[in-house]
């Protein structure tokens, strides 16, 4: 089952898991149920550190209250995704939790955690703007994903200036 | 909790026959005069006026049946109950993101009120190149009469919104005719919310309007129902089969068992949506001896350019697009490089956090500026020309539909195109700043910069934003068997007791939103069944 839908990310994917390894991604996979896996949001964490750097609150607790409850948003995101949806972003972050992946498809040396947000937005860019059709959509989905949760609460919408609904 | 009066409650309470997902169970077998399946825009017409007739009809759905008691306005609770994949459905290659309802009421419930007739030169085009001597201004302008009159479809009055003033106003400028778009709304309270559900039933989608009234007149509907496929036999559809459908968010809450439900019908009306319905035939292994099925799928791929206001301009509040201009349209030959309409969209923090394109300061200088924030969009005419086919809808593993719609140079040309018109625009309105929305762009200081830059864009799926919210075409119309799906009645070519009652019809995409195109050529169609099955006639309106 992993395996036929992991065939269907198509021949980049196959390319990228020989080089990281045809088992090393599947042991930890991205999600499970519907939810992010400690692998999937160690992954997420750094994302959002980087996409939302000046965002996010400035005082570290703070930024690490607004960031786990971001992951809570996104575990909301991703369960109402179909099954297909959820496959293909459960491989994308097992392939970027491994140090191999992280490496090919992302271009970070460090591990998530330990990364600065430079060394996080320098991968990031440098997926976006890749000419590997691949990095540019893992890029999409973890910025979209990353952004769109960040303000589903209404509590951050105090940066966008949004009142929220009017009142009926 | 609002005291706005909610219909669909009051019409449960009446005794409506729904079953399905929080309702009574289905039974195993359930035979009836017409089956439908959908209940969007299609759908809804057509469940009216055959019921109106005294056909025994079951609407299938496969969404929830919510109502204004649940439209609380809230993004992140509407995305995943009311629309398809929660509003996250994407083309194969992950280039352009889908907007397509998926709750009882379809794309009608979520959808932005923008309502205009199919225009003259998308039925010419018909005419002349598919066979469809029937689809003209003429013979349809009754059908659309009726439809606007059923729907309240007519002129918005109140003063746009500054979000749709800009564009009028930038527009104007450039000496560019903008004009106001008609809207499918009665009592409106200019709230703007319109994408997540109408909270005060003033829109009148199908959702208050058609599907009322054919479950006043006895229809029965299973919802979070998904129709699964057709048993064929000897030309006919002998059967539908359906299962149980989960909610998008109900996973992680509770599993229902699966049950399974066999309708059988005299006629089968298919009107699931431009991506549903081909899939619903494709996996019914339905007769395609020209290849016609689930190709010719056209989107109005979209591209947006984001302008700063020094002025608040509040894109969330008021009602939404009630400007267009079709200028880019008109000015052009419909078979020549891509058209494109412009129109302002409405924007709310998900959809706009999830669009602005970047990272770290430069997104969180445009995250602030979010008040001043203009978004204009343009819908490209796909479907006029030889490098603009479409795309094809697919079967995944499990059954489930994928779309692949390859963006050729042909598109992209006319995304380069529109985004120059857009920036202009915007400068011309008074925008301080202007960001084309692609991953390679900046936000502009003055239109000879922006124009210089957007010229040396690589245009490419991925890099530039991309967007739809209407898909169209997969069981095209047309005169012969050999070039299309559907015959000019609306019945399938090969499939005698199966009519298509959605936007898969269209043999190319309309050039316009498509709500009323819809309800125009699908009234005409159900009037034509309902004479057919009971020799009666019927009107909309």
């Amino acid at each position: 089952m992993q395996r036929r839908t992991l065939l269907k990310l198509g021949g980049a994917a196959s390319a990228l898991l020989a080089v990281v390894g045809s088992t090393a991604a599947l042991i930890r996979p991205g999600l499970e149920r519907g939810t992010l896996t400690p692998a999937g949001r160690e992954v997420f964490r750094a994302i959002a550190i980087g996409v939302l750097d000046k965002t996010l609150p400035e005082q570290p607790a703070d930024k690490q209250a607004a960031v786990t409850s971001l992951l809570t948003r996104i575990d909301a995101l991703i369960t109402a995704l179909p099954h297909h949806a959820q496959a293909e972003l459960s491989q994308l972050l097992a392939i970027l939790a491994s140090g191999a992946g992280r490496l090919a498809l992302a271009g970070l040396g460090t591990p998530w955690a330990t990364a600065s947000v430079a060394d996080i937005q320098m991968a990031l860019q440098s997926m976006r703007l890749s000419t590997l059709v691949m990095r540019q959509q893992a890029y999409a989905a973890l910025h979209d994903i990353t952004a769109g949760a960040y303000f589903s609460e209404p509590t951050t919408w105090t940066v966008l200036g949004y009142p929220g609904p009017s009142k009926i | 909790m609002s005291n706005i009066q909610d219909p669909i409650k009051d019409g449960l309470a009446r005794g409506w026959k729904v079953m399905g997902g929080p309702f009574a169970p289905p039974p195993k077998q359930i035979t009836c005069d017409v089956a439908i399946i959908g209940s969007g825009a299609g759908a809804g017409i057509t469940a009216e006026l055959l019921t109106k007739v005294g056909l025994k009809v079951v609407i299938i759905e496969e969404g929830p049946l919510k109502s204004s008691s649940d439209f609380n306005q809230i993004e992140s609770e509407a995305y995943p109950q009311l629309y398809q994949e929660s509003a996250a459905r994407k083309t194969e290659d992950k280039a352009i993101t889908i907007l397509q309802g998926r709750c009882v009421g379809g794309s009608t419930t979520v959808n932005w009120t923008s309502s205009f007739r199919t225009p003259a030169p998308t039925l010419a085009f018909w005419q002349d190149k598919f066979g469809l001597k029937d689809y003209n201004v003429d013979a349809l302008s009754p059908y659309f009469e009726q439809a606007e009159r059923r729907l309240n479809i007519g002129p918005w009055l109140t003063p746009p919104n500054e979000n749709n003033d800009l564009l009028r106003r930038g527009a104007a400028k450039l000496g560019i005719p903008a004009l106001a778009i008609a809207r499918n709304v009665k009592g409106c309270w200019n709230l703007g919310s319109c994408g997540m559900g109408c909270p005060t039933n003033a829109k009148q989608s199908m959702l208050v309007t058609t599907i009322p009234a054919a479950l006043d007149k006895g229809a029965q509907m299973l919802v979070e129902t998904r129709a699964e496929r057709f048993e064929l036999a000897n030309g006919r559809i002998t059967a539908l089969l359906c299962a149980s459908q989960a909610s998008n968010t109900a996973s992680a809450q509770y599993i229902r068992a699966q049950s399974a439900t066999k309708i059988i019908a005299k006629h089968y009306v298919l009107a699931g949506g431009a991506i549903n319905s081909p899939a619903l035939l494709l996996r019914s292994n339905a007769p395609d001896p020209h290849g016609n099925l689930g190709v010719r799928t056209f989107l109005h791929p979209v591209v947006m350019s984001s302008g700063v206001f020094e002025q608040e301009v509040k894109a969330w509040a008021g009602a939404p697009q009630t400007i267009y201009t079709d200028h880019f349209m008109d000015t052009q030959p419909i078979d020549g490089p891509i058209g494109y309409k412009l129109e302002a969209p409405p924007l709310h923090p998900v959809i706009f956090a999830s669009t602005v394109p970047g990272m770290g300061q430069t997104q969180h200088d445009l995250l602030k500026a979010f008040p001043h924030n203009h978004t204009l969009l343009a819908l490209l005419r796909d479907g006029f020309h030889d490098q603009s086919k479409g795309g094809s809808v697919k079967l995944r593993g499990d059954g489930s539909p994928a779309l692949d719609y390859p963006l050729t140079d042909y598109v992209m040309d006319g995304a380069r195109r529109a985004l120059l018109s857009m920036v202009e625009i915007q400068f011309a309105a008074g925008a301080g700043k202007v960001l084309p929305l692609h991953e390679m762009a900046r936000a502009y200081s003055t239109w000879t910069e922006a124009k210089d830059a957007v010229n040396a864009l690589p245009m490419k799926p991925l890099l530039t934003k991309i967007v739809s919210a209407h898909v169209m075409g997969g069981c095209g119309l047309a005169g012969t068997a050999k070039q299309g799906v559907t015959r000019p009645d609306g019945v399938h070519w090969q499939i005698e007791n199966l009519s298509i009652h959605d936007g898969s019809l269209f043999p190319t995409s309309i050039g316009a939103n498509p709500q009323l195109s819809v309800y125009g050529v699908v009234n005409r169609l159900a009037q034509g069944l309902a004479a057919n099955l009971t020799k009666q006639v019927v009107k909309l309106a």
